[in-house]
């Protein structure tokens, strides 16, 4: 188990797939796309059908945000910076659904415009730095990660089993948008990607914290640096990619594992992505006798968000007990003095819990201490290149300091993308 | 710099080491050796134990609050290896200005326990040996050898020292023991090191902080202690342990720096 978080002895979910309480409302989320500014192509109180693109990137106008839902668009809230906060879409159930319509996706160009297009290029994360790839990269290879990054995950075998053979299609079509491999990195077992050609290669990696994170195995099998680049992909985009190739169908859904102590049960639950937390949570937390309020982690309790919306790219909704409430700071007295603000970050020893918490092959403390001073050159030297926020969140959690190293981290990748 | 800390959810499930908690553990592994100082010495060193812990205390309370941070309690930690390495028939005021000046200097001018770059017990060790002459630092004894032995273990389960620093400084000094009296010479050897090996040279502000160079490091302090011991005299002098970890704790982040170098090379010979 991991040092430095509390062992979680709630239920694993229960691996068997349920349809989740259907769902009102729907958000695309800035807190998803970090340093993209939108160009909308809707208004509120616009109608807006499944697979319309809703708003673009002003750097790059091919990529397009589409609407996972048909629906009134309901409210488009800006963030700093003409950044986007949230776009919500009030569904509405019954509306005509778009007929779906087969694309052309024979060859890189077609297959390029189709995901573009159809909203599906977002689903793609380059390394280093974590960003959507720009319209017209080749990525070096592509990872599709099929791996549980926590026990409480869900176990992407049961959710690719029902899907049937839109995997395969959607791993087929991601060649052609490589010159080298398509990794496709899963828990041990039969191959999901057997007798798919020499350029779809199976990684295996037993489940578990490091090991089952993308860095990790963006690290063993093609490390990355400012001349190499990478993509990543999760599993259920694969599987909606080949869906859209196959049949046409715009398929937003999401299968998220429902967890946590106050999961009533715990459980694989279908859903779409941008989903509102609180219409699919609605009966599925457990009350508590002394009314302590519910925390709603999209992601994971390590590397999830608090938030109200289901993320892009998550696959997990963690149900928590509220933070206790921090101890209120004494006003006066001794102990006023030694409990002020500046206590915080606290020094860094380093300890071996530290070095269990990476999954990755560099001098850590050093990385740390460069992470901390904001010394981008010296990060990027010792290999942040390599990592996200996910791939730090336990090392947050093992040192003395309680620094948020995922949040320092993603300052100093914006820091490295602006020179590159 | 507020905007760096954790979420309060992600702090209420952390369970992981804090400063404090870090000094609680030292102070449990230092339970049974102070124990055995005071068996050892008697009412001498109850009285050497009041003044470190005091005078520590004082020093520690008055950096943060000028500072307005909150204690690690480090002070006490320090103070206790401190009180194991002097013996007791050094005047009170001896050791509460050695352990001062140790503890100012070697620490909390740095910003306290983390930041500093020297071992504090070893700094007002090696302050007081210099200062007030015909000092020596008492002598480990076989009892007191055994007291730090479940110290040890407990540090080095924890994840407090490095078993790399431990280790390799343990066969460099073996192996010049086992070339100098033969495998007899290897019992004294221990006895009187492996008290200071723990607390003084393990300590992991102190040590080099990457893998590669907690070998080198190790290595060095050996090879150190076995230099200030010709000089010094007969068996292993508690005063070489303590310049050696001195002089090895301010090579540390030189030796980092190469093996920090030396893991980018190899990174880039991967990458191709």
């Amino acid at each position: 188990m991991l040092p430095g978080i509390r062992i979680d002895h709630s239920r694993l979910p229960e691996q068997l797939i349920d349809d989740g309480a259907p769902v009102e409302r729907i958000a695309l989320l800035g807190a998803d796309l970090p340093g993209l500014r939108p160009k909308l192509l809707c208004d509120q109180g616009d109608r807006v059908k499944r697979g319309q693109a809703v708003f673009h990137d002003r750097a790059h106008p091919e990529v397009a945000f589409v609407s996972p839902v048909s629906g009134i668009v309901e409210s488009i809230t800006l963030g700093p910076r003409r950044s986007l906060s949230s776009l919500v879409i009030r569904s509405e159930i019954g509306q005509h659904e778009p007929d779906p319509v087969v694309m052309a996706t024979s060859t890189s160009d077609e297959l390029r415009a189709a995901l573009l297009a159809k909203g599906f290029w977002p689903a793609f994360l380059t390394r280093p730095f974590g960003r959507i790839p720009a319209a017209d990269a080749v990525a070096d290879a592509i990872f599709v990660t099929v791996t549980p990054d926590n026990p409480h995950a869900a176990d992407p075998r049961v959710v690719l089993k029902e899907q049937g053979g839109v995997f395969q299609a959607g791993l087929k079509a991601l060649t052609l948008l490589t010159a080298g491999l398509v990794h496709v990195c899963q828990t041990p077992g039969t191959d999901l990607a057997a007798g798919l050609g020499d350029r779809i290669r199976a990684a295996f990696f037993p489940a578990g914290h490091s090991s089952g994170l993308t860095g990790t195995h963006i690290h063993r099998l093609h490390p990355v640096d400012g001349n190499r680049t990478v993509w990543s992909i999760g599993y259920q985009d694969v599987a909606a990619i080949g869906r859209l190739i196959e049949t046409g169908v715009h398929d937003f859904g999401r299968v998220v594992a429902l967890a946590g102590p106050r999961a009533k049960r715990p459980r694989l639950i279908r859903t779409v992505a941008g989903a509102s937390l609180q219409d699919l949570i609605k009966d599925e937390a457990v009350p508590r006798q002394d009314g302590e309020r519910l925390q709603v982690l999209s992601g994971s309790a390590l590397s999830g968000r608090p938030a109200s919306w289901l993320g892009r790219y998550h696959h997990q909704i963690t149900l928590l007990d509220n933070a206790a409430p921090r101890r209120k700071l004494p006003e006066r007295g001794l102990m006023a003095h030694l409990r002020l603000a500046s206590s915080r970050p606290g020094p860094l020893i380093p300890t071996a819990a530290l070095e269990q918490a990476l999954g990755f092959d560099v001098p850590l403390v050093p990385f740390l201490r460069a992470l901390s001073v904001g010394d981008a050159e010296t990060a990027g030297r010792l290999g942040c290149l390599e990592m996200v926020e996910e791939d730090v969140a336990a090392v947050s959690m093992a040192c003395t300091s309680g620094a948020d190293y995922g949040r320092m981290l993603r300052h100093i990748l914006d820091e490295l993308a602006e020179d590159s | 710099m507020t905007g760096w800390l954790l979420d309060p959810y992600r702090i209420s499930l952390r369970t992981g080491w804090t400063p404090a908690r870090v000094t609680l553990a030292q102070l449990i592994a230092l339970a049974a050796p102070v124990a055995v100082s005071v068996a050892e010495r008697g009412a001498p060193q109850i009285a050497v134990l009041a003044t470190v812990l005091i005078a520590g205390l004082i020093w520690e309370l008055a950096f943060n609050l000028i500072r307005g941070r909150a204690l690690s309690w480090h002070a006490a930690s320090a103070a206790l290896i401190f009180a194991v390495l002097v013996p007791a028939s050094v005047p009170l005021w001896q050791v509460a200005m050695a352990l001062s000046f140790g503890l100012v200097f070697g620490e909390l001018v740095f910003g306290g326990r983390g930041y500093g770059i020297v071992s504090a017990a070893a700094a007002g060790a090696g302050f007081l040996v210099f200062s007030f002459s015909g000092t020596g630092l008492s002598m480990s004894s076989q009892a007191m050898a055994l007291a730090a032995l479940p110290g040890a273990v407990l540090l080095l389960v924890a994840g407090l020292i490095s078993w790399r620093v431990l280790v390799s400084v343990a066969v460099v000094l073996g192996g010049i023991a086992v070339l100098q009296d033969g495998a007899g010479g290897l019992l004294p050897v221990a006895i009187a090191s492996i008290f200071s090996l723990v607390f003084l040279i393990g300590d992991p502000v102190a040590a080099a902080s990457t893998n590669p160079g907690r070998w080198v490091f190790g290595v060095l302090a050996g090879v150190l202690i076995m230099l200030f011991d010709t000089v010094a005299g007969a068996a292993v002098a508690p005063a070489a342990i303590v310049f050696a970890s001195l002089l090895a704790s301010i090579f540390a982040p030189l030796i980092d720096h190469m093996a920090v170098a030396l893991m980018v090379r190899r990174r880039r010979a991967r990458h191709g």
